[in-house]
């Protein structure tokens, strides 16, 4: 009674409220994105429109999405037509009073960036002194406005030889999902990846550990979301509709000014919300075409883990190779 | 399966719902070809009409998958199973067992729940 099919629309949309930040994350992938913003009547109208797409649920980010004054009333407005309103925070502006403003508004759930369990370390990663503590505060007081909450994760140089200190954490703070986000080398990301960037032979060591450690721990679900974890050939259980990468197969992404791309790390635009149907984006765009049917090539077009993985991230191959078709450079499986 | 599970899942005593936290919309474009190969006799099994998703875990489901899951609603499981055999040409005895496998899947998942 179960298929796998192509959808009519995208489950969920990611939307870049806002490109403004207070932090100074040296792995940033905004930063060099266009600061113009919808305003709140135009968004307003964006988002009945991929409501009558047939979306079911939205994701804020940016930048810091609570930048936006009018963030609550953007979000009870979508809350109010029926779409499950999530956010990526960094925390530092959630004290007690905004987290029950969030719960009135319809968040459902919100995710708070922590990148260790020391804080000077992620302080330092975050650019913000004192910024550890506040997230930590924040997860209490969404905790307490009962708020579903998650900790998102960049798995990077800081912090991959934590996982069983990172998610002592998370349990120890009683947050509902821990996610483990692969490093995608886009805007700063690029610039200092070097520094941060694991070597392929090192994602591998991390994703063996981290997919054991999620078999083992029960009380927090565990999310790790880069397709190459395929070629490990570990049992996952969470089912997913489509392989390889979700981005232009379940979600998309748009901007803070309205354009419209596979991914929060794909700059290729395919559209613009305020000007074009999101349906028709969806239906149509030769990119998302693309990205829906990628051929082999290279090493990929004689490994066996390939239907599973489809080539690994997409965003992650465009941004070091110019290619999103191209095989995953994270990839350790070597040429047979 | 596990003799536990028939007590929880009896169908003469437990009504089942679904989780309200599951997100979950129906294809219609690929509902209607659906019915329109169904119609025609075709094999239908493999085109899904509806996709559920809640916290990471997605399903994407035929036609029977749909309608069971659209009955989850207080119903019991042989109130939908009978439904079902009314309004489609299935062997009652496969679609039963079936339909209590796909139960016992959604329930494992957490996308539904049983009540007295």
């Amino acid at each position: 009674m179960k298929t796998n099919n192509f959808l009519k629309a995208p489950l969920t949309i990611n939307w870049a409220v806002t490109n403004r930040c207070n932090f100074k994350c040296r792995h940033c992938y905004s930063r060099t994105d266009p600061s113009e913003e919808l305003d709140t009547r135009t968004l307003f109208a964006c988002i009945e429109k991929i409501v009558s797409a047939g979306v079911l649920s939205i994701n804020f980010g940016g930048g810091e999405p609570l930048l936006r004054k009018d963030l609550l009333e953007i979000s009870a407005f979508a809350a109010g037509l029926g779409l499950r309103v999530s956010m990526n925070s960094n925390g530092y502006l959630i004290d007690r009073e905004r987290a029950l403003g969030l719960k009135a508004a319809g968040f459902s759930k919100v995710g708070i960036s922590l990148d260790s369990h020391v804080a000077d370390v992620h302080d330092n990663f975050r650019g913000i002194s004192g910024s550890h503590e506040k997230a930590v505060a924040a997860l209490a007081y969404l905790r307490e406005a009962r708020i579903k909450t998650s900790i998102s994760t960049v798995i990077c140089r800081i912090n991959h030889h934590s996982i069983q200190e990172v998610i002592a954490f998370a349990v120890g703070h009683g947050v509902h999902q821990l996610n483990f986000h692969n490093f995608k080398c886009s805007g700063l990301g690029y610039s200092n990846k070097d520094e941060l960037d694991l070597s392929a032979q090192e994602w591998k060591e991390f994703y063996i550990n981290a997919m054991e450690a999620k078999q083992e721990v029960k009380d927090l679900e565990i999310s790790l979301d880069d397709p190459i974890i395929a070629s490990l050939g570990m049992k996952t259980e969470t089912d997913s509709l489509v392989k390889g990468s979700v981005c232009g197969k379940l979600s998309l992404n748009i901007k803070s000014n309205g354009d419209i791309t596979p991914c929060g790390f794909i700059p290729i635009v395919i559209g613009n919300i305020v000007s074009d149907e999101l349906k028709h984006v969806w239906n149509t765009s030769p990119v998302l075409d693309r990205m829906r049917n990628k051929k082999p090539t290279g090493k990929c077009s004689t490994c066996k883990s390939y239907e599973d993985c489809l080539g690994g991230c997409s965003a992650r191959a465009l941004a070091l190779t110019g290619d999103f078709n191209n095989p995953d450079p994270h990839c350790w499986v070597h040429e047979s | 399966m596990h003799p536990l599970r028939l007590q929880v899942t009896d169908p003469v005593i437990m009504k089942v719902f679904r989780n309200p936290d599951v997100l979950w919309r129906e294809e219609d474009e690929q509902k209607a070809q659906a019915y329109e190969e169904l119609a025609k006799g075709e094999d239908v099994e493999e085109i899904g009409t509806s996709v559920l998703f809640s916290d990471g875990v997605m399903l994407s489901l035929n036609i029977i998958g749909t309608e069971i899951w659209k009955q989850c609603d207080g119903r019991g499981v042989e109130e939908i199973i009978a439904d079902l055999i009314d309004r489609f040409e299935v062997d009652p005895d496969v679609l039963r067992k079936d339909a209590t496998a796909f139960l016992a899947e959604l329930e494992q998942k957490g996308f539904i729940r049983y009540e007295d």
